[in-house]
C-alpha cells in the first residue's frame, strides 16, 4: 500500500530530514510514527502528500510513484488521503455539517452522494446531533471528530494523522485513538504521527521510530520507548 | 460539473461583496479607463468620415469682398472657367448669399439682425467643383491674393484641420486610457490578493482534500473578469450616452461639419465590443497575476 524506498529528504541543502529511509506499510495496517520533535516524523507525511519532493528514492501508493507524479495528477492522490492536525484546521465560519460536506463538494460530488455521506461520517464519529454548531461551540475532543469526520469522509485509503491529540488532555486523545481504531477497522490504513507515550503503550500497534531522519526501530506490537 | 460552476459564481460574488470599496474603485477605473478608449474610437470613426457638404459636390468657395468690382468679379469669373482642375463654377449673388445666411442663423437672428445687415453687405461666392477634389489648394492659392477676393474656403483643408486637432485629442485620450488601464489592473490584482488572503483557510483545506487547481483558481478568476466586464458594461452606457450626446449636437446644429460627424450605428457596435474584450483583458491580467504570484497550488 505505502513504500518508501531509500528516501532522503534535506531542508536548505543542509538539516537532513529523512536519511535512506525505507519503509513499508501494508493495506489495513494500524502504524504510529514516534520519535522526538524533528526526527523526520511530520516531513513523512509531506512527502506522502506531495507537499514535498525527496532528493533522492521513490515513494509508492496505492501502486502509483508518488514523486514523478505530473503535478496536475497531484490533487487526485490527495483524494485517496484522509488527513488529520493537530490544528484541527477547520473553517471557523462553518457548521460542522458544512465543515465535513465541503471536502467533498470541492472535489466535485454530487448533492446527494454529499448530503449522505456528511450523516455517515458525522454519525460515525459521534456528533450526528451536533451537525449545525460551529467549531468554536464544540471542545477540542469534538473538533477533532469534526477533523476525521472530514478526512474520512470521501472514503480514503489511507488516513493521516499529524499529532492528532497534541492539544488533548488524555481522556479525550483516548477517544480519539478509538476513533481511529474505529476506522482502521474499515480497512483504512492508519498512520499517526506522535509523541504521545501513554496512547502508543496503550494500542500497542505496529511502531515506526525515527531519530534525526533515520529509521532505528520497526516493532510489530510495540511501545513508545524501547521495551527491555 | 454543474454544481462547481454554482459553486465558483457563488465564491466570487462573495468575495466581490466582501470587498465591495476596492471592487467599485478598481470597477471605476476600469469604466473611465475605458469610456476614455469607447471616445477615442467613437471620434476617430466620427472624423474619419468628415467630408465637409458645402453644397452638392462643391469642392472649394472663392468668396468675393461685397464691394468687389464687376471688373473683379469677371476676372475671377474667367480665371475659373480657364483653369482645367475645375470641372464646373456658379455664382452665388448677394441676394441668395443673404438668404442663406439668414437660413445659417434662423435660430439666433441677432447675430445679422443687430449688425443690421443687409442685403449688399454679404460677400458674393463662386461656389466651385474640381474634376480632382485634390486639386483644391493648387486653385486656393491662385486666388490667394487676387484683388476682390476676400477669401477662399477650401473644405478639405479644413477638414484635415479638424483632423489633426482630433489626432491630438484622440492620442492624449489613448495615453490617459492605458495608464488607467495599467492602474486598474493593478486594483484588481489588489483586490484579488485580498480575497486569497482572506480565503487561505479554505484554500488550504481545499488543497488537502484534493480539489483540483483551477477549482480552487477559477473564483478568484471570475472575480477579476466580473470587474472588468461590470466596468465594461459602465463604459458602455456611457459611449452609447456620447453617442446620443453627437446626435443631439449634430440634429440640433447647423455646423455643416459638425453634421458630417455622425457615425454610422456599426461603428459603435465595434467599439462596445473593443470596450468589452478590453475590459475582459484588463481583468483576466490583474487576476491572473495575483494568482500566479499569491495563490500557492
Amino acid at each position: 500500500m505505502i513504500s518508501f524506498e531509500n528516501v532522503t529528504k534535506s531542508y536548505r541543502g543542509s538539516i537532513l530530514a529523512l536519511r535512506e529511509c525505507s519503509v513499508r506499510v501494508e493495506k489495513g495496517e494500524f502504524v504510529f510514527i514516534v520519535g522526538p520533535s524533528g526526527s523526520g516524523k511530520t516531513t513523512f507525511i509531506r512527502l506522502l502528500l506531495r507537499e514535498e519532493t525527496p532528493d533522492s528514492g521513490q515513494i509508492w501508493l496505492a501502486g502509483r510513484e508518488v514523486t514523478q507524479l505530473a503535478p496536475w495528477k497531484v490533487p487526485y492522490l490527495r483524494r485517496n488521503i484522509g488527513c488529520v492536525f493537530q490544528d484541527f484546521r477547520l473553517l471557523p465560519n462553518k457548521t460542522v455539517a458544512e465543515n465535513v460536506s465541503f471536502a467533498l463538494e470541492v472535489i466535485g460530488r454530487p448533492k446527494h452522494v454529499v448530503t449522505t455521506q456528511v450523516h455517515q461520517a458525522l454519525d460515525l464519529v459521534g456528533l450526528g446531533k451536533k451537525q449545525s454548531r460551529l467549531p468554536h461551540e464544540l471542545s477540542g475532543g469534538e473538533q477533532q471528530r469534526v477533523a476525521v469526520a472530514r478526512a474520512f469522509v470521501n472514503r480514503p485509503l489511507v488516513l493521516l494523522a499529524d499529532e492528532p491529540t497534541g492539544n488533548l488532555d488524555p481522556k479525550t486523545s483516548l477517544g480519539i485513538m478509538r476513533l481511529l481504531d474505529r476506522i482502521n477497522r474499515t480497512g483504512t490504513t492508519v498512520m499517526v504521527a506522535t509523541h504521545d507515550a501513554s496512547m502508543v503503550d496503550a494500542m500497542r500497534r505496529r511502531v515506526i521510530e525515527l531519530e534525526h531522519g533515520e529509521l532505528v526501530r520497526d516493532q510489530a506490537r510495540g511501545v513508545y520507548g524501547y521495551s527491555t | 460539473m454543474t454544481m462547481s460552476m454554482e459553486y465558483a459564481a457563488r465564491e466570487a460574488a462573495g468575495n466581490l461583496w466582501r470587498n465591495r470599496l476596492m471592487t467599485i474603485t478598481a470597477i471605476l477605473t476600469v469604466a473611465v479607463s475605458l469610456s476614455l478608449l469607447g471616445a477615442t474610437m467613437i471620434m476617430r470613426q466620427a472624423v474619419a468620415g468628415v467630408t465637409v457638404n458645402w453644397g452638392k459636390g462643391v469642392n472649394i468657395i472663392v468668396f468675393m469682398h461685397s464691394n468687389a468690382s464687376g471688373g473683379q468679379l469677371q476676372a475671377v469669373h474667367q480665371q475659373l472657367a480657364s483653369m482645367p482642375q475645375v470641372s464646373h463654377c456658379y455664382y452665388v449673388d448677394h441676394q441668395a448669399s443673404f438668404t442663406e445666411m439668414k437660413q445659417m442663423f434662423s435660430s439666433q437672428p441677432d447675430v445679422y439682425q443687430q449688425a443690421g445687415l443687409t442685403a449688399s453687405e454679404v460677400p458674393t461666392s463662386y461656389r466651385c467643383s474640381l474634376s480632382n477634389p485634390k486639386d483644391a489648394q493648387v486653385v486656393a492659392s491662385t486666388f490667394q491674393n487676387q484683388p476682390g477676393v476676400r477669401s477662399i474656403y477650401d473644405p478639405i483643408q479644413q477638414a484635415n484641420t479638424i483632423k489633426n486637432i482630433s489626432g491630438i485629442i484622440q492620442l492624449v485620450f489613448v495615453i490617459i486610457a492605458v495608464i488607467l488601464l495599467l492602474s486598474a489592473a493593478v486594483l484588481i490584482l489588489n483586490t484579488i490578493r485580498l480575497a486569497i488572503f482572506a480565503r487561505r483557510r479554505e484554500v488550504a483545506v481545499m488543497k488537502l482534500v484534493g480539489a483540483t487547481n483551477w477549482f480552487i483558481r477559477i473564483p478568484f478568476m471570475l472575480e477579476g473578469l466580473s470587474q472588468g466586464i461590470i466596468g465594461a458594461i459602465v463604459a458602455t452606457g456611457v459611449v452609447f450616452g456620447m453617442q446620443a450626446a453627437l446626435g443631439y449636437l449634430v440634429h440640433h446644429t447647423h455646423s455643416a461639419l459638425l453634421r458630417s460627424l455622425v457615425p454610422p450605428q456599426h461603428d459603435v457596435v465595434t467599439t462596445v465590443i473593443v470596450v468589452f474584450l478590453v475590459g475582459m483583458v484588463v481583468g483576466a491580467l490583474g487576476s491572473l497575476i495575483a494568482i500566479r504570484r499569491f495563490l500557492e497550488v
